[in-house]
């Protein structure tokens, strides 16, 4: 056994590298054990040190925290940043102070930090400085990332409001081209219209194709996956495409190999889109001979469900040099093309777009003068099941001719609810001889309010409102339907909205379809037709009908008279619960005025009767005749002159 | 002999321990090193006519999370406040270390000095910046701790302004 030496505490400072200060009674400092080597020189005085700090300056700050200690011994020590000094060689030295007490005697003692431990702080410290400057940076990017995202919601909110508000002239400028040609007309008045018609279509196909551009571009299509009959997708677009096919005396044929699935998963939709697209661009090029649609499992990728699309046809074909570059917005072969056939070559471009998120890439095979093949192939999940079914059943009203149509919906009893007057005068007029029955509300609100007291076949009602809009409004009407126990009432969104999400929020709005504006005269009335009369078991009573026949020669303005007369019902409630009988009192007098000369004594009277009871300021009398003034409007049917 | 506490105070990285190195010791190091905590020089100055020791508290540049330690400002005369020119942001910081110890412990002489001038063909900071600071009444120099400039001048002319400073106080003080 090694015989132990002493060791004293003076000797244990030495061993650890510490200089240790005890603060006395009357401020001075007295060390405790000898000093370290890399102490400096103080000044001495008898008494001990006067002033540590002035010897170590840092410690001035760290001073008030030793005092704390000290005096209120919250707690036991208590440690200083590390600062910079030199020591007695004047070379650099990193120190630290601890102060602590025990026994109410003030300790402060002092250690060197080696250098490498003075590093190691500095690089922790560095280390802490990248990451912050790589937060900040983070953060940096993320605020550009919203803003981007923000930029492109924007653009995306520019290009819904800009469909929307083409769209609606144009549903009133192709509508009336529509009722226009069903009018006697002589034969050059009847190819005027054609162009209408004809032009009208272009430019909603282009507007279409904008739209479509600009959402497959940033990333807002996405594709739906749902079950489809590849075989019903290809004879629909060779159905769309018929006529121009004929028009321009050429044939279409299809031909479907061995070993293609007919039941598939995907997006139906557009892959029909890329059909059209491909057909009408090949129908534009070929003057004589036809076109084909083909399809085959992909002969590169064996993978069941990977099939391979062909287009051929058999015009003037593309150069060589120019196959590359066709895919590309605003791109034709032939600059010249444009004007010799018209179109803008957006279609190809979306198509590309549309086949690369169907998994599958698209490509022209072409000779001068011979034709052209475009491919396409496309990635879909197969059904389970592959055997064949019935044919799906919304083929038989598409064929109906437009005659047959109005027989069906003779007695029909329509709510149509929209705030563009333009709108509402098409509808009528596609209505018109169709001997159905139409209330007009022109906004959600008061079309909720006509629900309520009606039975109706069917609702047509605009999306974007004033007041109520068409989402809440076909709520308020599912609600009402479910506490009464009535089934549903068919509820048709007419939307000026031309993308696809708009169709999938208003079904979940609660419309039974979506009708996008402008809406064709036929689309309106097979849309209409798959409905038939309302077999509501617990509907409320229809309101008692009155029948007013209309006067010669007023068949024009009437219906619109009475549909205004109709729409002033929301307004007189409105101006009623604001208190406002002045208003009510101008609307009334107004009614007062005209009813009578329109062919309704009784608005006259009615007007009469309201405007007496806000002259008084008499609310009931107000709200009386208001309820019988809407119900008289809602039950009125007019009779047109034979 | 009178003793003087001087802090400088400033982002991470603009120059703080670059201009003592160039004031005290004449010298200039490229590589860049962080400061940890504080460091405490010492340099003697003849002020108009006066010996002066400034203590010259190097403290660690601010940055996000690590904000300049007040307690260690409480009881200096005056202070230097460094911005790098090549980053426009270290200005705002500047600005903003003065707000703080303004509202704490109320007006103390200071100069603004925006460092780096030798890359000044790099310099970004906005002129709507250097208005502010104008129409703000602010000292600014331009400093290059590797070429000297204007450092001897900076610590000078703050030295003067603290005595100056006193001077004013003990005049307010026979007022009273």
């Amino acid at each position: 056994m090694t015989p132990q030496t002493k060791t004293t505490t003076s000797d244990l400072f030495h061993l650890f590298d510490l200089a240790v200060f005890e603060q006395l009674s009357d401020g001075y400092f007295q060390s405790l054990g000898s000093m370290p080597l890399w102490m400096p020189v103080l000044a001495w005085k008898k008494e001990g040190i006067a002033d540590l700090a002035d010897r170590f300056p840092f410690l001035e700050s760290f001073m008030p925290a030793c005092d704390e200690v000290w005096e209120t011994r919250a707690s036991e020590q208590v440690y200083s940043d590390v600062w910079t000094d030199t020591d007695r060689l004047d070379r650099e030295i990193y120190l630290q102070a601890v102060a602590a007490t025990s026994g109410g005697r003030r300790f402060v003692a002092l250690r060197s930090l080696p250098r490498e431990a003075y590093a190691h702080q500095q690089s922790a410290h560095d280390l802490e400085l990248a990451q912050n400057q790589i937060r900040r940076l983070n953060h940096e990017l993320e605020l550009k990332r919203l803003e981007a995202e923000k930029a492109n919601q924007a653009k995306t909110d520019f290009l819904n409001t800009m469909s929307h508000e083409i769209r609606t002239p144009m549903n009133a400028i192709i509508g009336m081209a529509d009722v226009l040609s069903l009018t006697p007309l002589t034969p050059e008045q009847q190819k005027f219209v054609e162009i209408f018609q004809r032009n009208g279509v272009s430019l909603l196909n282009l507007i279409n194709d904008i739209l479509d551009l600009s959402k497959v571009e940033s990333g807002h299509v996405e594709l739906e996956t749902t079950d489809f009959d590849l075989f019903d997708v290809i004879a629909r677009a060779m159905e769309v495409v018929d006529a121009r096919v004929k028009a321009k005396g050429l044939w279409l044929r299809q031909s479907i190999a061995a070993g293609v699935p007919r039941y598939l998963i995907g997006d139906p939709n557009r892959l029909r889109q890329v059909i059209i697209n491909l057909l009408g661009n090949s129908i534009k090029f070929t003057e004589q001979g036809g076109l084909e649609v083909s399809v085959e499992p992909d002969p590169e990728n064996r993978e069941p469900g990977r099939l391979r699309f062909a287009i051929t046809d058999t015009g003037i074909g593309i150069p060589e040099d120019k196959l590359g570059v066709i895919f590309e917005s605003f791109t034709q072969a032939d600059s010249s093309t444009t004007r010799k056939y018209g179109g803008t070559g957006l279609g190809l471009n979306i198509s590309k777009q549309l086949v690369e998120l169907m998994g599958g890439r698209i490509w022209p095979e072409s000779k001068l003068g011979v034709g052209s093949t475009f491919f396409f192939t496309a990635r879909f999940k197969m059904q389970e099941d592959q055997s064949a079914r019935g044919e799906t059943k919304t083929a038989q009203p598409a064929h109906a001719t437009g005659t047959e149509l109005e027989a069906l919906l003779a007695g029909f009893h329509i709510l149509l609810v929209d705030d563009s007057e333009d709108n509402r005068t098409l509808i009528l007029r596609y209505l018109g001889r169709c001997r159905c029955v139409i209330d007009v509300a022109e906004n959600g609100l008061a079309g909720v309010e006509l629900f309520k007291a009606g039975t109706y076949d069917a609702v047509l009602m605009d999306v974007e409102m004033p007041v109520m809009d068409g989402y809440q409004a076909v709520g308020e009407i599912r609600r009402i339907e479910g506490e009464t126990g009535a089934s549903a009432t068919p509820v048709l969104a007419l939307t000026a909205h031309a993308f696809t999400d708009m169709i999938v929020k208003g079904r979940k709005a609660g419309f039974t379809d979506v009708l996008t504006k402008p809406i064709r005269r036929v689309t309106l009335l097979e849309s209409l037709a798959k409905f038939g009369p309302a077999k509501s078991g617990i509907a409320p009573p229809p309101a008692a009908s009155n029948r007013v026949r209309i006067e010669d020669g007023m068949e024009d303005v009437v219906p619109g008279y009475l549909e205004k007369r109709r729409s002033d019902v929301a307004l007189y409630r409105q101006s009623l619960e604001a208190g406002d009988f002045d208003s009510v009192a101008k609307l009334a007098h107004k009614m007062k005025g005209t009813g009578a000369g329109y062919g309704f004594p009784k608005l006259t009277e009615l007007g009469s009767a309201l405007e007496e009871a806000a002259h008084n300021s008499d609310a009931a009398a107000v709200k009386s005749n208001l309820d019988e003034f809407a119900g008289y409007v809602q039950s009125i049917e007019l009779e047109f002159p034979a | 002999m009178l003793k003087k506490k001087i802090c400088l105070l400033g982002s991470y990285g603009v120059g703080k321990t670059s201009l003592v190195a160039r004031f005290v010791h004449s010298m200039f190091a490229d590589k860049y090193h962080t400061t940890v905590g504080v460091k405490i020089d010492k340099k003697v100055l003849d002020v108009e006519g006066q010996e002066l020791t400034l203590m010259l508290w190097d403290m660690a540049g601010e940055e996000d999370g690590a904000p300049v330690k007040l307690n260690q400002v409480k009881d200096t005369s005056g202070y230097l406040l460094v911005a790098d020119g090549t980053r426009g942001k270290t200005v705002d910081i500047a600005r903003s270390i003065q707000q703080r110890i303004e509202s704490e412990f109320g007006p103390r002489p200071f100069l603004l000095l925006v460092n780096k001038a030798d890359l000044k063909e790099t310099w970004d900071v906005p002129e709507a910046t250097w208005s502010s600071l104008a129409s703000a009444g602010w000292t600014v120099l331009e400093t290059s701790a590797k070429s000297g400039q204007h450092v001897e001048e900076a610590f000078v002319t703050l030295s003067s302004r603290i005595l100056k400073a006193q001077a004013d106080d003990s005049a307010d003080e026979d007022d009273d």
